[in-house]
């Protein structure tokens, strides 16, 4: 609070009374709030939990067979169904649909979240484009992978459109919260010096959005790598998913997936060192 | 004066310059993306082709209204593993990440063991999780619970390790000073001060374990994944319709109460 | 060049912000407008560019009602009008020259918002200005690297770039530390000397009122209550303008 200068005196009083009430409640709400959460998370899982055990389910066998299973993957990895070669493609497959996923998925969503961060657009955009947005997030992607299977039929077109559907849903929702942090004195100031919207977005808020702009982008295909992962094997849509679950449910040959799971793990420490570099990068 | 409006004109140059060589990298990679998957840009414009498709067969029909017990029993399912199994995790995570943030950690090897443990959890696809667990465990809810487990205690032990350690070394440093034992240091003083924190982490993996149990269930033949696929091969559209439209309302239902807790934490 | 008529205000229909203020502005002076927190400062000087809308009155800016144009009017209209604030609301990640540059898109198409497209004539000016404002070797710098009192005279030669007619300032150095606050004064009182343009400036601080103002408006509760040349501003008037009468009370004892 900025006061004036001391050569005039300012009568100031005091509140009407201490007033802790307000931040004791506040405090209190918070507790309880996670207190009654817990309890309820709780209660659910253990009262559910025992009912998920089958009836007459031999705990101890399925543990060893478990075991042995990660001990075969990790320790005895190699190769019967299939070359070095071909896998190798079928893992640029699954990278190239995450990356043509994000790209495109990026791109549309920066308009869609344009068109719904309350610095810009109007309130019932907003709510409107959010609500949808809420809607096809609540669809797994590989439910949108199936349905376009069905209508593009199987293959890279179904499967490029059903990712970027999840996409755009999340990272509209990203980047309008990261437009929305962006102080609304900034587009005032823009507005008052008469510039066009467009140039606001231009001059203003791409700027300021850029680093949260790429560091979503980034987070999100991950998701998109793991997506097209987990799109080839339910949805046979092809990349090193589909290859996974043809090893591990058809020819039952765990080695086979030690050597892929091997793979998918070497590209996900390069994009952490990635991720790594970008984050140090930045701050 | 001139040479310094022409610094200004080279400044700008400059930065169109570069964000042009960026945009065409991009074009350039995506037109190579789409030629190695074989995607045509044209099927995007084919999008409302599957909207359309989707209200027209997906209208759940008289028939389909029978199905409902079934959906609303397996969802029920579904959500009960989200659920158990992110706070199954949560508890472990909240262990692990607590010996292996940096700023408490009682050994720093321990803290990269489990740093590392964390990153392969989380590494390791879905897929291969549901895969192997499905061989030994078979085709029950349990064995979605484990492959939801392993992938959420990935995650949320390096979430709950960097919130930790976002806390920062001063505060413990501080209660330390008071001779707090250790164990009081973390109920005390960590515990309070990011458990607003750590629910957030929680409610955001139930949301989004809801929606992977569902995938988890589509390869494990449990649940609301297995009845939607069933359904949907046996083209039953109308009762797969049904199933997509429980499964919106249970993840908007989801989201919509952890905003509110997370706004009544606020 | 600038007159407010019976300006009113209220923000929830109810509490009235501004009640029938009216005074003028003229060109080439340094106008102040004083007065306790939560008096309607900030209310004025932002319904004369329109940036909230006020509930009734006339604001003439050049002949013309500010309040009865419509929206590409306004826009218009506000291109020559020059803001600056106490949080500077600089483009940080920009460099200097590229915020002050911003002054003149106003005017300028779409294409040129978006592709960064200046004349020569105005990076010239750009230039100009910067050093102007004392900051040439600070042009390519990121602002969000510039210290308070640097940010605030980007802001100004920004505010500059638009060939403004007036300049509203919202306690420009309410941030600033004393010798970047005189820095800045003397830019704003040489451009209402020497540029003839008329800056009209709220403030908190009496004394940098007197040394640098011509003309004073106080204001409490919503209301002028001194309007007059600096010479007249006495201590008993000083006094009357940050008294607080009995109806204000609650809003100002909220302030504190
Ligand atoms: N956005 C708003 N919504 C509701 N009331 C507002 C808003 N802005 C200001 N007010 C009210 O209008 C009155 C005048 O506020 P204004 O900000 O113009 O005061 P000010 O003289 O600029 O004060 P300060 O010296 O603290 O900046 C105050 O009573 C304030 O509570
Ligand atoms: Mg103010």
């Amino acid at each position: 609070m900025i006061k004036p200068e001391n050569q005039i005196s300012i009568p100031t009083r005091q509140p009407a009374g201490p007033r802790l009430s307000i931040p004791l409640r506040f405090r209190d709400r918070r507790r309880v709030t996670i207190l009654m959460t817990l309890i309820v998370l709780a209660y659910i899982t253990l009262a559910t939990l025992p009912t998920m055990i089958p009836s007459h389910f031999k705990l101890g066998t399925a543990l060893t067979s478990f075991a042995e299973n990660i001990k075969i993957m990790f320790w005895q990895p190699h190769l019967a169904n299939t070359t070095f070669i071909t896998l190798l493609g079928a893992l640029g497959q699954s990278i190239l649909l995450a990356f043509l996923t994000t790209l495109i998925g990026s791109v549309l969503a920066f308009f869609f979240a344009l068109a719904s961060t309350r610095r810009l657009a109007p309130t019932y955009l907003v709510l409107g484009i959010q609500s949808l947005m809420a809607v096809i997030r609540a669809i797994p992607t590989v439910l949108w992978v199936l349905i376009y299977s069905v209508v593009f039929g199987l293959g890279a077109n179904a499967a490029v459109v059903g990712i970027t559907f999840h996409s755009v849903a999340y990272l509209t929702k990203v980047y309008a919260d990261s437009m929305d942090e962006l102080s609304p004195g900034i587009i005032e100031t823009m507005q008052a010096m008469g510039l066009k919207k467009s140039a606001i977005i231009r001059q203003a808020i791409i700027p300021y959005m850029m680093p949260s702009y790429l560091s979503w982008t980034f987070i999100r295909f991950e998701i998109n790598f793991a997506d097209a992962i987990a799109v080839g094997a339910a949805a046979g849509a092809g990349g090193i998913g589909y290859q996974l679950f043809m090893s591990s449910s058809f020819y039952f040959n765990f080695h086979e997936v030690g050597v892929m799971v091997y793979m998918i793990l070497a590209f996900a420490l390069v994009l952490e060192i990635i991720s790594y570099r970008l984050r140090t990068a930045t701050n | 004066m001139n040479s310094d409006v022409q610094q200004v004109t080279n400044f700008f140059n400059t930065k169109r310059l570069r964000l042009s060589i960026i945009l065409v990298i991009f074009g350039l990679a995506y037109i190579g993306a789409s030629i190695g998957l074989g995607f045509q840009t044209q099927s995007l414009l084919n999008v409302q082709a599957g909207i359309a498709w989707l209200i027209h067969n997906f209208i759940p029909n008289e028939a389909s209204q029978g199905y409902w017990n079934e959906i609303i029993q397996q969802l029920f399912r579904t959500f009960i593993v989200a659920v158990a199994s992110t706070t199954c995790a949560a508890v472990v995570s909240l262990f692990l990440a607590i010996i292996g943030a940096q700023t408490l950690t009682p050994a720093i090897t321990v803290s990269w063991v489990i740093r590392c443990l964390s990153s392969l959890l989380r590494n390791i696809p879905i897929v291969a999780w549901a895969m192997i667990l499905l061989f030994s465990f078979k085709q029950n809810d349990l064995t979605g619970f484990l492959a939801l487990f392993f992938m959420t205690l990935g995650f949320l032990t390096r979430a709950f390790m960097e919130t930790i350690e976002d806390f920062g070394t001063e505060k413990i440093q501080a209660l330390q000073a008071t001779g707090a034992t250790y164990l009081q240091v973390i109920f005390q003083g960590l515990l309070p001060e990011i458990a607003v924190a750590l629910m957030t982490w929680i409610l955001y993996m139930i949301e989004n374990n809801v929606r992977d149990a569902t995938l988890v269930g589509l390869l494990t033949g449990t649940g609301i994944g297995f009845i939607f696929n069933l359904y949907f091969k046996s083209l039953r559209y109308g009762a797969a319709g049904l199933v997509v439209l429980s499964v919106i309302i249970l993840v908007v239902a989801v989201e919509l109460i952890s905003n509110l807790i997370g706004r009544l934490l606020s | 060049m600038l007159t407010v008529k019976h300006l009113a205000k209220s923000y929830d229909g109810e509490k009235k912000s501004l009640t029938d203020v009216s005074f003028s502005v003229q060109p080439g002076e340094v106008t102040v407008i004083i007065g306790p927190s939560g008096a309607g400062k900030t209310t004025i000087l932002r319904s004369i560019n329109q940036l909230i809308r006020d509930d009734d009155g006339e604001i003439l800016f050049d002949n013309t009602d500010i309040r009865q144009l419509n929206r590409a009017q306004l826009r218009q209209a506000r291109c020559r009008i020059g803001m600056i604030f106490q949080n500077y609301n600089l483009i940080e990640p920009l460099t200097a020259i590229e915020n002050v540059l911003h002054g003149c898109l106003g005017t300028k198409s779409n294409l040129a918002g978006i592709f960064s497209i200046y004349r020569n004539r105005e990076k010239e000016e750009a230039l100009k200005l910067l050093e102007k404002v004392g900051l040439a070797e600070f042009a390519y710098q990121q602002c969000r690297n510039l210290s308070g009192g640097q940010k605030q005279r980007v802001g100004i030669a920004r505010a500059l770039m638009q060939q403004p007619k007036i300049i509203l300032c919202d306690e420009p150095i309410a941030s600033l530390d004393p010798k970047s606050t005189i820095t800045v004064m003397d830019i704003l009182r040489d451009l209402a000397t020497n540029d003839g343009i008329s800056v009209l400036i709220n403030l908190h601080q009496v004394d940098i009122a007197r040394s640098y103002a011509d003309h004073v408006i106080g204001i409490n509760n919503g209301q002028v209550v001194f309007d007059d040349r600096i010479q007249a501003l006495s201590d008993t008037a000083i006094a009357s303008i940050y008294q607080k009468d009995a109806n204000s009370e609650g809003s100002v004892v909220h302030e504190f």
